[in-house]
Parts: structure tokens; C-alpha cells; sequence
């Protein structure tokens, strides 16, 4: 009895095995992301985008109309070794196609286990230029990535007239570090000067020495340029306000979020970097209303856009490739050119795999952010990572 | 004069945040002989509490009584629930039970609420300065100077003038003496937890009065430098929180004001150089509590 059992067992499980085999053209995408910790505010908004643009791909038939995309999504609470972990076991199952967080260091970590098994590999909105050439030729960004983002800036503020530029600056990490650094050197390529450069801790919050100093700043900057977000944005913006500096500021897309517009007056006339801006009539402003009727609330960040853009590039990319054979589907990936997303468009081909996108430009209005120019940035601007 | 002047007002403001951090992990080691890591989390319980009476559009005073009360309550659940089950642990047990308790609210937070940050609108004159001769007073830090003495003052009243103060006071120093008098541990402990809730009620607006934000990780930094300025003091010393409280505050700002360009990412190797000095000097901290205890 027993061993009739165990035959019936094993013969289900022979069925079952055949069933999978049959469904063979379906595709695997594992996401070792960062759904709590320090990366959930980013990581989060992200997969909730991927995932609906799987959904629709999908309903659609798949992959190129013909791949159903299979999700297994990871956990790796924001910590290296269990993005490592996820990244191997996901590996093990043999996914096609991986995406890692919205941060360098997990993306590289990640991308060193899948680089090797030619698993063509995406970070969400991990920023940093350096993250395709640290791992190779299997890893891929798809936001827009500091240097160009830097180099939009730069432009900007030289043409706005401004002369000598105050930057603040975080070693803690890539972004906060680097972002600045990059602006600078543009900016000084394009004939202005650097007055002054403060350094600050993530997280620290209070500012108020460093704000005495540029206080003290004689004469005051045309403008502060930092790659500062939450919460020591903020926090810094507040502080310089109530020192009575009236410098304008430059940001990056770090502080593209509903908490700065929150801050009411003293939040007029920063202008920022943004992947997308939501103008009336857009792709973007219908995906949002879109997102919104599908979830019941509108998206908190870009970030959504940014995450349910990738999947469409993979499409894109599938239908060029034929297949979704590893080394097939990364020279189509680096090849894609003016794929449209919803925020512009994307193209690798001639990139080192950090695609070229637009970028737009806005400041903030009585809590409103109104678009100042959508541009990909001038390549011969762009700094070496 | 005009900067150093400028600074000393930046480190008092500071420090008296940092003041009433310690305070609060002091007033319940004090007693219990836990250092509550999940002391920041009642902060962002609080600034929910701000987030939230501000949605329903509470002028900004209620808001502020909403995030004290918040804290206050949650201080006393992690009490009830978490704390109170272990109280025959070690001080390890009970150190990690806080580290727990932490990371189960903090993925509440972010699942439950938000993982993005929450924006806390704040009074517009909140950016404004005030000029006092050459001075240029912030009013962020002017409000934190006078609730940090505010609290301070309401602190020692509690302790001094009241009998549940007294016995907290006594509990401090000799725990079972104190139950032989008749006095109920429970309830001076639950009293201790909302002393503390309280504490990190008011260091909450002020925290989020810099930063107009609350998000489910924000009270990680606090809580560290909170830790740190209780072990300059003395752990489980009153007093000795608040001089830890002042004297972390101001070394933070002098060195972040007076390092030489190329030093200032260093800063906090500085700061925590100089408190290694310090305990080197005073093993026990600046004022140790009169039943010196070590965590």
C-alpha cells in the first residue's frame, strides 16, 4: 500500500515535471530588491511599477507577445549579504533575466554573481556610472545616472548666469558625493567657479554649523548646488531659510518627492533634476492616473514610472533578440536605441550600458513643480565616470 | 564673535535635543537596567502623530500634544507587551528584546504606513529668524532652547515635588528596598516608560521641526547619539544625560565648525575620539548615578 502510494506520489510529480516543461516558454525575471530598510522608500515604488507592467505585458501574451514572465521576488532588506544570498539563489533557479536594487553597492555585489552565469542584469534606479563597468557586460542601469544628471545641471546654471556656485557634499555615499563633484568639474569647464564646499553626515540633520558658514560667505554664492535628500535635505533647506540665506539651490533627483513640496514657501525656486515630471497630457500624467484608478492612490515618487518602464525595455530588447537566451538578449539590451518609455527616451547603443535618456529640469512653484526643459544631456558635457 | 557666538546658540540648541535623548533612555536604565533601543522608534511613532493630526488639518499646538501622547502610549505598550514578559531576563535578554521590538515597528511603519518619508508641514514662521543685537537666533533653535528647559524644569518638579517621583527616585537606587515599602514596581515602572515616552514625544516635534519629514527609519540616528551622550554622562544617571546630552552637542558643532576643510568627513571619528578621552578620564562618565552600573 505504502509503495502504491509513493508510485502515485512520484507519478504526479512526473506529471507536474512535465507540465513545467511544457509551459517552457515561460521566462523568469528574479528581483533580488529591497522591500524594507534603508532602500524600501526607493525599491518599494519601483516593483509596485514593475509589477503592473508585467501584468499588462502579460495580458499581452508575454515577452515579445510569446514569453509569459514568471516573477520570484527577494527580499534583501537592504543588506549586501542577503542581496548576495537572493542574487545566488536566484541564480541556482535559473532566472533569465535579474534586477537588484536601487543602490551601487547591492547592484555591483548582485552583479558579480550573475555576470558570471550571463544573466543579464538591471538595477532598478541605482544612479552611480561606475556600476556597469565595476560588474561587466551583463549589467545594465536604466535610470539616469549621475554624471549626466550633473552635467544638465552645470549647463543649466551657467547659462542661468550664475558665476560661483556653493556646493554641499556627503562622502557616505556614491550619490551624495559624486553628483556634486561631477557638476563641478562641468561647471568649471563652462567658466564659473566653486566658492565655497561644505561636507555633512547622512542623517545627521543638523546643519546649523555649516550653515553659519556659508552665512558668513562674503560675497554670498549665486546659488548652492548638493546632491542632499531626505531627510538632511530638508533639514538643511530649513535651516539655511532660518539663517536668512536666500542663495538659491540646485538638487538632484533625490529630492524629487511630495516632502519637499511639502515644505511649503521656503521650498520656491529650487530647481531640481527629475527622471520624469507629470505635465498635463503627458505619457507620464496618464500612467499616474492610470496607477492611481488601478492602486486608489496616486504614485508618492518617479520611481514607479522608472520601475514599470523596465519590463518594456526588456520587451523591446526580447523582440530584437528573438530569444531569451542570456548572451542573445544582453547585445540586444546594449544595443537598443530611442526605445519610448514613458518619460522619453532610452537608448544604450554607444553607452557603456548606463543608457542616455531625457532627463527633465524643474523648480518648485507655491508646492507645484513646473517643468523648466526636458533634454538628454550633450555627451561631449558628460564627465568620465 | 559674531560666528563663535553664532555657533555656541547652534551647539546649545543641539545639545539639549541630544539632552533630552539620553534623558529618556536614562530615566528608564535608571530603573530597569534596559537601554531601550526602541527609544527612537517612539519618535517616529510621534512624528506619525504629527503626520497624521496635521492630515486632519489640527493646528500645529495639537499636533504636538497628539505626538507626546503618541509616544507616551506607545512607550507604554512596548512596556506592557514586550518589556514586562522579559523583566526576569538579563540585561542582554533585555537589550535585545529592545533591538526586537525595534525592528518589528519599524517594518510596521514601512509596510503599514509608508516606506516613503511623510511630509510634516510646519508653522511658516518656522523658517523665520530672529535678530537679538548681532545675533541671528533660528527659530527652530530658539524652540528647542526653551522646551528642552521647559521639559527639563517639568522633569525635575516630577521627581522632587511629586510621590510617584519620589518613588521613581528611590527605585532608582534600591529597587527591592522600594517594594518593601509598598510601593507598586509595576506601576513605577509603567510611570518610568511614560516618562520616557514623553521625553521622546517633545524630542520628536523638535527633531522633525528641522527636518519637516517623518519616515519609518528615522529614529535610528537619534537613538545612537542618545546612547552616546548617556554613556558620557554616566548610564543611569539623570543629571549625568543631560551633561551628556550638552557635552555631545557642543563637541558635534565645534568640530563641525572649526575642523579644517579636509578633516570635516572625519568629524564623527573626531567626536567619538573625544569621547573615548573622556572615558578614559571618567570611566563611569561625567556624573555617574550614586549605584554605578555599567550596561
Amino acid at each position: 500500500m505504502k509503495n502504491f502510494r509513493f508510485a502515485v506520489l512520484a507519478g504526479a510529480m512526473g506529471l507536474a515535471g512535465l507540465t513545467t516543461a511544457a509551459a517552457a516558454e515561460d521566462v523568469t525575471i528574479g528581483l533580488a530588491t529591497a522591500q524594507t530598510g534603508g532602500l524600501a522608500y526607493a525599491d518599494q515604488p519601483s516593483l509596485a511599477g514593475f509589477k503592473m507592467a508585467v501584468d499588462e505585458i502579460n495580458v499581452a501574451g508575454g515577452l515579445a507577445g510569446k514569453y509569459k514572465i514568471v516573477l520570484d521576488i527577494k527580499d534583501t532588506r537592504t543588506d549586501t549579504a542577503a542581496t548576495v544570498q537572493a542574487a545566488q539563489e536566484l541564480v541556482a533557479e535559473g532566472v533569465k533575466v535579474m534586477i537588484t536594487p536601487c543602490d551601487a553597492d547591492p547592484s555591483i555585489a548582485a552583479g558579480q554573481i550573475s555576470q558570471p552565469a550571463q544573466i543579464p542584469t538591471l538595477t532598478f534606479c541605482g544612479t552611480t556610472p561606475t556600476i556597469t563597468e565595476a560588474v561587466g557586460d551583463y549589467m545594465f542601469g536604466t535610470y539616469p545616472a549621475d554624471n549626466g544628471q550633473a552635467a544638465l545641471l552645470a549647463d543649466y546654471a551657467a547659462k542661468k548666469g550664475y558665476k560661483n556656485i556653493y556646493i554641499l557634499k556627503s562622502p557616505d555615499s556614491a550619490y551624495t558625493l559624486r553628483l556634486p563633484e561631477y557638476f563641478e568639474e562641468v561647471f568649471k569647464k563652462k567658466g564659473g567657479t566653486i566658492e565655497g564646499e561644505g561636507t555633512y553626515t547622512m542623517g545627521q540633520q543638523d546643519f546649523a554649523a555649516e550653515v553659519t558658514k556659508i552665512k558668513a560667505l562674503n560675497p554670498q554664492p549665486d546659488a548652492i548646488m548638493t546632491a542632499a535628500y531626505e531627510p538632511d535635505f530638508p533639514a538643511f533647506l530649513q535651516q539655511l531659510r532660518g539663517a536668512g540665506v536666500t542663495a538659491p539651490i540646485i538638487g538632484s533627483d533625490g529630492i524629487d518627492s511630495p516632502t519637499i513640496t511639502g515644505l511649503g514657501a521656503i521650498a520656491n525656486g529650487i530647481v531640481h533634476t527629475t527622471a520624469g515630471s507629470p505635465v498635463e497630457g503627458s505619457k507620464l500624467a496618464a500612467f499616474y492616473d492610470k496607477f492611481k484608478e488601478k492602486t486608489g492612490a496616486a504614485p508618492e515618487t518617479v520611481y514607479v514610472a522608472t520601475g514599470y518602464e523596465i519590463p518594456y525595455i526588456l520587451d523591446a530588447a526580447v523582440r530584437a533578440a528573438g530569444s531569451v537566451d542570456g548572451p542573445a538578449l544582453r547585445d540586444a539590451l546594449a544595443n537598443l536605441k530611442d526605445v519610448e518609455v514613458l518619460t522619453g527616451k532610452v537608448t544604450y547603443a554607444g553607452t557603456s550600458r548606463m543608457p542616455i535618456r531625457d532627463i527633465t529640469i524643474v523648480e518648485i512653484e507655491d508646492g507645484k513643480r513646473k517643468p523648466i526643459l526636458t533634454a538628454m544631456p550633450d555627451p561631449a558635457d558628460v564627465p568620465k565616470p | 564673535m559674531d560666528v563663535v557666538l553664532q555657533q555656541i546658540v547652534n551647539a546649545i540648541s543641539l545639545g539639549g535635543i541630544y539632552a533630552l535623548l539620553a534623558l529618556g533612555l536614562a530615566v528608564v536604565f535608571s530603573i530597569v537596567s534596559l537601554v531601550n533601543f526602541a527609544h527612537g522608534e517612539l519618535m517616529t511613532v510621534a512624528g506619525y502623530g504629527m503626520f497624521f493630526a496635521a492630515a486632519v488639518s489640527l493646528p500645529f499646538p495639537f499636533a504636538v500634544g497628539i505626538a507626546v501622547l503618541f509616544a507616551i502610549i506607545a512607550a507604554l505598550l512596548t512596556e506592557r507587551f514586550a518589556f514586562r514578559p522579559m523583566r526576569k531576563a538579563d540585561a542582554t535578554g533585555l537589550l535585545l528584546t529592545s533591538f526586537a521590538v525595534s525592528a518589528i515597528l519599524r517594518v510596521i511603519f514601512q509596510n503599514g504606513i509608508s516606506a516613503r518619508p511623510k511630509p510634516v508641514p510646519l508653522p511658516s514662521g518656522f523658517a523665520g529668524v530672529i535678530d537679538i543685537g548681532f545675533l541671528h537666533i533660528g527659530i527652530v533653535p530658539l524652540l528647542s532652547i526653551v522646551m528642552t528647559a521647559l521639559s527639563l524644569a517639568a522633569l525635575i518638579l516630577f521627581l522632587n515635588r511629586t510621590t510617584l517621583g519620589k518613588a521613581m527616585r528611590a527605585a532608582a537606587e534600591d529597587f527591592q528596598v522600594l517594594r518593601l515599602m509598598g510601593i507598586k514596581a509595576n506601576r513605577v515602572i509603567a510611570v518610568a516608560f511614560a516618562v520616557s515616552g514623553a521625553l521622546a514625544g517633545v524630542a520628536a516635534v523638535l527633531w522633525i521641526a528641522q527636518r519637516g519629514s517623518v519616515d519609518p527609519l528615522m529614529g535610528f540616528v537619534p537613538v545612537l547619539k542618545a546612547f552616546v551622550a548617556a554613556v558620557i554622562g554616566g548610564l543611569g544617571s539623570l543629571t549625568g544625560a543631560v551633561a551628556g546630552g550638552f557635552a555631545l552637542g557642543i563637541l558635534e558643532v565645534l568640530f563641525q565648525a572649526f575642523l579644517p576643510d579636509a578633516a570635516l568627513p572625519f568629524r564623527d571619528a573626531f567626536v567619538l575620539g573625544f569621547v573615548i578621552l573622556i572615558l578614559i578620564w571618567r570611566p563611569d562618565g561625567l556624573i555617574p548615578a550614586p549605584v554605578a552600573r555599567r550596561s
